[in-house]
């Protein structure tokens, strides 16, 4: 692909020499520019031409600074105040004068962001439906006007054929419960009725005359009316997400907040927390969700899927640290994925294993560790606080705790009460054969327990946590774990050794590859169970939590703006969310009635389960959904299956109301009955956190850089750019939500503009998570410099007398000083001397339990089988809804469907609309490798349609009378595994600016460009149970991306 | 395409290897050109800040060596092929940079994969222009155009001279020159974007496109970024390399980064056969 341009490139030059005399003379000789060789000024090397701010190309959020020449950014590079774009930043204290000169580190993605900044098709105007959804008609319409329509709702579309007696409900109907004060009691006692502690007769009685506010009074757990308005978010990030979860929640009053985690990695981050969640007075707390490497110390990495030069968190970042390691000898890396991965190319060990085999790697190396005894004795003996602390370490494990063995399997830990020799707060553990109880907090008394342990005591079945690990570890031999995985037992042998040997500087590391399966809870425990085992958690080296950072929503003491408690007369949301996460199914009204099996899964332990939203909403279950706000995402599009929900987004019946908020017409907002523009990542706001791989503190900022190029729109009285901020503001300003407008924060402050919200965030920042934590003033050279850099933008983004107002706290003091010196640095970073000096530990390590055996996944049940899901990371079979194992061997069918992230593109965007970007890669190739293609008759350059048992015809069926084939272009190589079909994302658009588009009678013509290539989503499995969405892993939520069969057909 | 791919990649190995044999007599035959006088220090004065990343460094010698007379200094750029990840940063920072038009590439990488399955990888060539010292591309100009600049030891193009005859495209034997057709990348589409519009500073100079007045009509390449070496920046293809690959400085300071590398076993430059005494240093 990449060689491709070359060689075209070649190509058009030699066929064009018959061109070269006209426009090559014009150009030289009546220019009348000087032609002497002397130097013009740079102007980009000087502070007032630069702002800082933060990418969001991907979700790395890199920290950037944007360069800007007559008020058009021209230039973006990497920040090098911060960790993520230098590694070793220089000091906060740099003047922006000097930094200016100093381009951090940046990704192809970061740089291509101007193109998705002054794409040609962006929106600048709010555009209404004028034919059937998905026709790609439109007309524009006024701000005011739209938020009038949408709120009030009314014969919207009576202008459209088959539309004309719809009467469309607006958000003033949706938003029915409006008493902050009935809304917390309904809450509470909604919650009973749901556990059976009051019956539904009960909550009826005593609510009668506000049941009509209820979305069905005899399933009150299901909330109020409130809650058939969904907000449901792609890839939003801190900041907005807090803005619009005010919105939604305390505002509007609806519990469906969602963002789109399970369509990236989501039962990664649930495996994370699993294993490090916290017991707290009879409770388990969920623990961290994200841990990585420490790549600057680590000697040896084991990569599952992600590696450090292509996705991952992110590339800036990484490449640095793993390639200098490599070539000065002082890392290792080892890469199991069925792609050849650039990761891969550079690695010791390169292990094509079989997509999904994941757990049966990681459990085969925890056999070999725990056969030639090369875990970390020491540390696996410790079973409480005290006794980490004694030797050094920041965590322990539960490795010695009992736990008992039921009949249906291991169960409960064992607590000390049942065996009456401590409280039911405490475990146990095994001394010189004798029961001991153990405050796993406790931090005065050390105590150890027995690592392995099988027995009965009073008659209870128990086995310590690593008893069980060894027992099931040992089920199958290494020839077994080998060829589930698909790879060699003396490579999975080699890897172990190398582990070990590394011991505390050895990691695990992953991402979306092992848990983007049904069993990807499993995999991801498999995998951390392996870091575990070394105990490397907290130490250099090791695994990381990360440096964190300052907290922008101002609930630490010294911090001037609580915004959470800043919401006068916030509303109490209650009821299931419409895809049934955070709660058990067994709590549930629908339990009581309709028992085992429920219609549709829910999701305990996991949230933002993005692929259950809409099939949800089309099957009524919990409920129906009456208006839809998406912002950021692309749920036709994204999901495996996505093909499924665009029946749903098209037919009017089915949602009647759609509203989208994207910056272009995209694959998903064509469906929309009204776009609001978006400003784009470079025209915003944002307070984007940072991957746990940077060990010290990172808060960044991003802020407007230049004037947004959408429409000025009135809110409040206030001027101000279109927007996802100016929407919500605008509905909430028609609905007078509560926490906006006037007073909206209390205290007598206002909330009538996005830097009301935001710069109280970066104030928040500045001042620290606590006394005496503040960053300092900004100098006056630095104000002058903060002043002149800004001066191209409009008084509708920034006016620095309102940005001053919205940062004066209620003690009267004025933060302005301390907010420039952040948002000249795009952020707030912790010295890189924090790390260097921390010794062998890492300067902000991990404390407290890690589980082996996950106790609070062990004991809930699946929502169909009524079963109990495992507290081991088990080596599991794909399974649909109902439990039952998929085969993935099929003649019609043979090849295994994986997806991949190039360098160049993120999921849904980026390519091929940035065309820097794509003039590299123009589309996506189909990959195979040689021998798999000759097996196919298939060669470099055919074209293939991909077709699966679910899709036998190879189509994404538009519901417009459209069908787009699923069509790519074979590349054949040595480095992907055989019998695998990889496809990259990004391409494969049906609109994004690609196709004809009427709008108030004209057609804008689209770019050919920006549909190339393929997205194989819509031949991805269903589940075969539901029906409506693709196969989902029931513990973490993730969607199956990696479970799928196709054949690949010429064409 | 993949008979084309191939006979590329064939011959590319086969300099590959060829110039490994020779890599260490170039390194020294090269540090002799002379150069005459100096450009002018950056205008404004500045501190680099503190620290020793490996960028912070180079820009402190490279602060330090537009202190001294031209003659004195010698560019030239490292490129460590055990560390390129194949990101293309290099390439899209330097389009960005010089506001490239479709068609013209400074810093192309190069893919390649070598091996056979399971025994695969990858390699990755960033090619930016060598800056010979004996540049093959210069004397074909009929117009003088092109030289090797005797200040600054980059080959100079001078865009109000060059009349397109892109007789020195054919002549580079690295392809390191492309033609400027007055294309731009939004060109299908219903308007052009405004940063196709901004300025670049090519060369140390304001060009717009515009109009078909240059650099439209001429022939473009890679300038080791002279703009921002003489206001005391590292090039764009330096600063942004993911991979701290490549490196950029004055490798007549014996104790500058780019000569301690240069002084390895393990490194090489490109068709060291033909003479041309590369200033772009590849190790691997």
């Amino acid at each position: 692909m990449k060689q491709k341009k070359a060689i075209s490139r070649r190509a058009f030059l030699g066929g064009s020499v018959a061109l070269v005399g006209s426009s090559a003379f014009l150009g030289g000789c009546l220019s009348s520019k000087d032609s002497s060789q002397g130097w013009s000024e740079y102007p980009l090397a000087k502070p007032e031409h630069q702002i800082y701010s933060a990418c969001l190309q991907c979700h790395t959020a890199c920290p950037i600074k944007v360069k800007i020449y007559d008020g058009v950014a021209v230039k973006i590079d990497g920040n090098p105040y911060a960790t993520q774009t230098m590694q070793v930043q220089i000091p906060a204290a740099t003047s922006p004068k000097d930094a200016a000169r100093v381009d951090g580190l940046l990704c192809p993605k970061g740089q291509a962001g101007l193109q998705t900044l002054y794409d040609p098709y962006r929106l600048v105007r709010v555009l209404k439906r004028a034919g059937k959804r998905g026709e790609n008609k439109w007309k524009t319409i006024s701000f005011e006007q739209a938020i009038q329509e949408i709120v009030e709702g009314g014969y919207l579309f009576k202008d459209v054929p088959g539309e004309e007696k719809r009467k469309v409900l607006g958000l003033k109907d949706l938003y029915k419960l409006r008493d902050p004060k009935l809304s917390q009691k309904m809450a509470e006692d909604a919650k009973k009725v749901a556990k059976a502690q009051m019956s539904v007769a009960e909550f009826k009685k005593k609510y009668k005359s506000h049941l009509s506010l209820l979305i069905d009074p005899d399933h009150p757990d299901c909330g109020p009316v409130n809650n058939q308005f969904l907000f449901l978010a792609g890839r939003i990030e801190h900041g907005r997400k807090e803005f619009s979860k005010r919105f939604m929640n305390g505002g509007f009053g609806s519990i469906n907040w969602l963002e789109h985690t399970t369509v990236c990695e989501q039962s990664h981050h649930i495996a994370y927390e699993m294993v490090t969640n916290q017991y707290h007075n009879g409770a388990w707390k969920k623990g961290k969700h994200h841990l990585k490497p420490d790549l600057y110390e680590a000697e040896f990495v084991l990569f599952f899927g992600t590696g450090a030069f292509e996705a991952n968190f992110g590339p800036p970042y990484l490449s640095g640290l793993v390639t200098t390691n490599l070539v000065e000898g002082n890392m290792k890396i080892a890469v199991a994925d069925p792609r050849l991965s650039k990761t891969a190319a550079k690695a010791w060990k390169w292990l094509p294993i079989l997509p999904g085999g994941d757990a049966a790697l990681a459990n085969g190396i925890a056999r070999w560790i725990l056969e030639n005894k090369g875990y970390d004795e020491k540390y696996l003996l410790n079973a409480n606080a005290a006794a980490a602390e004694r030797d050094g370490e920041t965590s322990w494990s539960n490795a010695t705790h009992l736990v008992r063995i039921e009949k249906d399997g291991p169960g409960r830990m064992l607590r000390a009460s049942e065996l009456g020799i401590g409280d039911e707060h405490s475990f146990v553990v095994i001394q010189n054969g004798k029961p001991v109880a153990v405050n796993a907090y406790d931090k005065s008394t050390p105590i150890h327990g027995e690592l392995f342990y099988s027995g009965k005591i009073n008659g209870i079945p128990l086995k310590t946590s690593l008893q069980l690990l060894k027992e099931y570890v040992f089920s199958k031999t290494m020839e077994e774990w080998a060829k589930l995985a698909g790879l060699e037992v003396q490579d999975i042998v080699e890897v172990a050794r190398e582990f070990v040997r590394h011991g505390k500087k050895s990691v695990a590391e992953m991402y979306r590859g092992p848990v983007q399966h049904t069993n990807g809870y499993y995999n991801g425990q498999a995998i951390i169970t392996l870091n575990l085992l070394m105990g490397n958690i907290g130490w250099k080296g090791g695994l990381s939590k990360g440096g964190g950072h300052w907290h922008e929503m101002g609930n630490k003491k010294g911090q001037p703006f609580p915004l959470k408690s800043m919401h006068p007369n916030k509303l109490h949301p209650f009821g299931f969310k419409i895809t049934r996460e955070g709660s058990h199914y067994e709590e549930s009204t629908f339990y009581q009635k309709e028992k085992y099996p429920a219609k549709r899964p829910w999701y305990p332990h996991t949230s933002n389960v993005y692929q259950e939203a809409l099939p949800s909403a089309q099957d009524g279950y919990p409920y129906p959904l009456k208006a839809i706000l998406i912002h950021k995402g692309t749920p036709a599009f994204s999901i495996p299956g996505a093909h499924k929900n665009i029946e749903y987004l098209a037919d009017v019946h089915q949602i009647p109301l759609l509203i989208s908020c994207d910056v272009v017409i995209g694959d998903t907002s064509m469906y929309a009955d009204y776009i609001f523009p978006d400003t784009a990542i470079w025209e915003r706001w944002g307070t984007p956190h940072t991957t746990p791989a940077v060990p010290v503190a990172a808060s960044k900022v991003r802020q407007p850089t230049i004037t947004p190029l959408v429409e000025k729109v009135k809110v409040f009285g206030e001027e101000m750019p279109l927007s996802l901020e100016a929407l919500l503001l605008g509905i909430a300003e028609k609905l007078k939500l509560p926490g906006f407008g006037k007073n909206g924060f209390g205290r007598g402050m206002d909330l009538k503009r996005p830097e009301d919200w935001y710069l109280k965030m970066v104030a928040n920042i500045a001042a620290g998570d606590k006394p005496n934590d503040s960053v300092p003033e900004a100098s006056q050279e630095e104000l002058e410099i903060f002043y002149k850099a800004r001066k191209h933008l409009d008084s509708s983004v920034y006016d620095p007398q309102k940005w001053q107002k919205a940062v004066v706290d209620d003690d009267n003091k004025n933060w302005w000083k301390q907010v420039v010196y952040v948002l000249n640095r795009g952020g707030r970073f912790e010295t890189f001397e924090k790390y260097q000096k921390s010794g062998k530990y890492l300067p902000h390590p991990f404390k407290g339990m890690v589980q082996f055996y996950v106790e609070a996944v062990a004991t809930t049940r699946h929502s169909y089988t009524g079963k109990r899901f495992e507290g081991l990371g088990k080596y599991k079979p794909i399974t649909d809804y109902s439990g039952k194992a998929i085969s993935l061997n099929s003649s019609k069918y043979p090849l295994h469907l994986i997806t991949y992230k190039d360098i160049l593109g993120g999921q849904s965007r980026n390519l091929p609309g940035n065309y820097w970007l794509s003039s590299i890669m123009p589309e996506n190739p189909i990959i195979l490798h040689k021998k798999t293609a000759r097996e196919l008759g298939l060669k470099d350059g055919d074209t293939v349609k991909v077709i699966s048992a679910d899709n036998p015809e190879g189509v994404w069926d538009l519901k417009n009378g459209e069908k787009k084939p699923m069509l790519g272009t074979i590349q054949t190589k040595e480095g992907v595994r055989p019998g695998v079909v990889m496809i990259s994302w990004h391409y494969g658009h049906w609109h994004y600016g690609s196709r004809d588009t009427l709008v108030e009678g004209k057609i804008v013509k689209g770019d050919a460009r920006r549909s190339k290539g393929i997205c194989p989503n819509a031949a991805m499995r269903l589940d075969p149970v539901l029906k409506n969405v693709c196969l989902s892993d029931l513990i973490g939520g993730s969607t199956s991306f990696y479970d799928s069969q196709v054949q690949l057909v010429k064409v | 395409m993949n008979e084309q791919e191939n006979t590329k990649a064939e011959s590319r190995r086969e300099f590959l290897g060829k110039a490994m044999l020779a890599a260490l007599g170039t390194a020294f035959l090269a540090g002799q050109v002379e150069a005459k006088a100096s450009e002018a220090a950056p205008k404004e004065d500045f501190e680099v800040p503190e620290g020793d990343e490996h960028l912070i460094r180079m820009q402190r010698e490279l602060k330090e060596a537009l202190k001294k007379p031209a003659k004195e200094r010698r560019w030239v750029m490292v490129i460590d092929l055990r560390k390129c990840v194949g990101c293309h940063a290099c390439t899209i920072s330097c389009i960005a940079e010089n506001k490239l038009p479709p068609g013209v590439v400074y810093r192309p990488v190069i893919e390649e994969e070598v091996g056979s399955y399971p025994n695969v990888s990858m390699r990755f060539l960033p090619r930016p222009c060598m800056q010979c010292d004996n540049p093959p591309c210069t004397p074909v100009c009929p117009v003088h155009a092109t030289w090797k600049d005797e200040e600054d030891g980059i080959v100079h193009i001078d865009y109000n001279k060059c009349i397109g005859c892109r007789y020195c495209i054919t002549a580079c034997p690295y392809g390191a020159r492309s033609f400027d057709f007055g294309e731009n990348y939004s060109d299908q589409t219903p308007k052009t974007s405004e940063y196709e519009e901004a300025p670049s500073f090519d060369w140390g100079k304001k060009w717009e496109r515009k109009n078909g007045d240059s650099p439209i009509g001429n022939a473009r390449k890679c300038h080791f970024c002279i703009h921002r070496v003489k206001e005391g920046m590292l090039p764009a293809c330096t600063t942004t390399c993911i991979g701290h690959a490549t490196y950029f400085g004055d490798a007549n300071n014996p104790k500058s980064l780019v000569a301690e590398l240069i002084g390895k076993p393990n490194v090489m430059v490109l068709k060291e056969e033909l003479g041309t005494h590369p200033r772009v240093y590849y190790l691997v």
